[in-house]
């Protein structure tokens, strides 16, 4: 379910964001929401886990490419830096044929996802 | 409702309670149903100024793409329509009300509290205005102006909200509707001429709008001065007259830049510029595909739109082998790469929009598959009219459907 903290939970350290099985028109907006509020408050990693989301229409990808502009304008403005990850199982081929892999890496399961480590953890070079 | 109206008129006597109840009554008379929406609007607006004994009384409604509030219908004050009045959300009287979504009775009308200036040349000495809300969103205000001074009660404002509130399903309706209409008739304006006689190719398409809602669907074909053949298709997010227009300016940007080099990658770029300074937020897919003069090869890129379907003659059809690209509008770092495809003669291209393939519940390869068993190197027309029967048949498309078949005729074949 959509709503309040459930979605937003801490693995090491990382943000973890739990997308529904289906993302369309009908909760979008409320994603959208949820993605935004995760982008001010995440350390290195934030990882959007739509690992059991099976349909995901262009107003998911909107969803998730505002989350991505979001960060963007966010690692702009301030002294750490966040990376977003994808992780993705049923809906990864649609992810890739809208080029959405080309802008943020997509893992097949969480555990990847977390395990590899982000650029910013061992240096802070820019 | 609750219904305050015993504590701004005190002492209640009966035929004041009587007179109120009147006054309610003619704002929710159920023969107003009986009008159609721009007449309800103009009919509840003298309604209003009657009961409340108003000089004037208002609607402005909000435009969403500008963030100003628009003059639609007015009584006692029909100029502030005829010159078009447009107030800013968030400055001015109707301005604030949109903006904090709450009532305002200005009892000094002067530059300090109020921007439109026709309001102070007309002489208003008091205000009183509400938001209208449809669906928990301020679609515009509603206001009544007296012209000698006055003091409105809250008696006075239960009854205005009311009429908002009347008032605000019925424009719901009535935008909805225009919408709609506006949307449908941008969409028809939009289907591809003819191909011209001189080209050796073929072609059908089909659109059909999702849900009985228009979309940002399109597909376009052409033939520019260097012979190239264009075929174009894309899909703009979201829906109605938002996204239709969206797709009427893409439309033309991307014929615009097609006169000017005939490499796909280079005109995706220029319209991903453009729409990211010029719409920024929106996104849409685009496929475009270049075929040479002499149809025997063909340049196609993607910017996040499904790859193209290509039966040839004797072949199993199969989905073009094209690198996928970021979709349009989502960032200034996107790299576009096309392919180039040598095409076998009596070969047909099948490009479409994701509501012909994507089903809830299952994966895009099965659908993707499925469309290659259906689509066939036979005349467009048959191949489109195979397609759409298998895939849509009877039922409604949840999501706006499009789709262009392209067929480079057979060698030595007419049409």
């Amino acid at each position: 379910m959509i709503g309040g903290d459930d979605q937003l939970r801490w693995e090491d350290g990382r943000a973890v964001v739990t997308m529904p099985a289906e993302i369309d028109v009908t909760n979008a907006d409320e994603i959208r929401w949820v993605l935004r509020a995760a982008v001010g408050r995440s350390s290195s990693v934030l990882i959007i886990d739509m690992s059991a989301t099976t349909f995901c229409d262009s107003a998911g990808v909107q969803a998730i490419v505002d989350a991505y502009n979001q960060l963007d304008a966010y690692n702009r403005s301030s002294a750490t830096q966040t990376e977003l990850r994808l992780v993705a199982s049923a809906v990864r081929r649609i992810l890739s044929l809208v080029g959405i892999d080309q802008l943020i890496p997509v893992y097949s399961t969480v555990e990847a996802a977390l395990a590899d480590p982000a650029s910013g953890d061992d240096s802070r070079s820019s | 409702m609750q219904l305050g109206g015993a504590r701004a008129t005190a002492p209640a006597s009966r035929a004041a309670l009587e007179d109120r109840l009147r006054d309610i009554q003619s704002i929710t008379d159920a023969a107003l149903a009986r009008l159609d929406d721009q007449e309800l609007l103009t009919e509840l607006l003298e309604r209003t100024r009657a009961i409340l004994q108003a000089d004037t009384a208002a609607v402005l409604l909000l435009d969403y793409t500008s963030g100003h509030l628009i003059a639609t219908a007015a009584a006692g004050l029909e100029e502030e329509v005829r010159q078009g009045v447009r107030i800013p959300v968030g400055r001015g009287f109707a301005g604030r009300i949109a903006a904090e979504h709450r009532p305002v009775i200005l009892d000094r009308v002067d530059h300090s509290t109020v921007l439109n200036p026709i309001l102070l040349t007309k002489g208003i000495r008091a205000l009183m205005g509400v938001p209208l809300i449809a669906s928990g969103k301020v679609i515009g205000v509603l206001h009544v102006g007296s012209l000698t001074p006055r003091q409105f009660t809250s008696g006075e404002l239960e009854l205005l909200e009311l009429a908002a509130h009347r008032a605000a399903s019925a424009l719901a309706s009535l935008m909805a509707r225009e919408d709609r209409m506006a949307a449908e008739a941008l969409q028809r304006s939009l289907l591809p001429s003819a191909l011209p006689e001189a080209v050796s190719a073929d072609m059908a398409v089909r659109y059909v709008p999702g849900a009985g809602k228009v979309g940002g669907d399109w597909y376009d074909v052409f033939c520019v001065p260097s012979g190239h053949l264009w075929a174009v298709i894309g899909d703009v997010t979201g829906s109605g007259l938002a996204a239709a227009v969206i797709m009427g300016r893409m439309r033309s940007a991307l014929r615009a830049y097609a006169l000017e080099t005939a490499d796909p990658a280079e005109v995706l770029a220029r319209l991903d510029r453009k729409m990211q300074h010029f719409e920024p937020g929106a996104l849409a897919t685009v496929l475009c595909a270049v075929f040479d003069p002499g149809l025997d090869r063909v340049r196609v890129c993607s910017a996040g739109h499904l790859p193209p379907v290509i039966a040839s003659p004797g072949r199993a059809a199969e989905v073009a082998d094209i690198p996928p690209g970021l979709l349009i509008g989502a960032s200034r770092h996107a790299r576009r790469r096309a392919a180039t495809l040598e095409i076998a003669p009596g070969s047909l291209f099948c490009f479409y929009t994701d509501g012909l393939i994507e089903r809830r519940g299952q994966l895009i390869d099965h659908g993707l598959a499925r469309l290659c068993q259906l689509v066939t190197a036979e005349p467009p027309e048959v191949a489109c009219a195979a397609v759409m029967g298998a895939l849509v048949g009877s039922e409604t498309a949840a999501d706006d459907i499009a789709v262009l078949m392209v067929r480079c005729r057979p060698t030595g074949t007419q049409p």
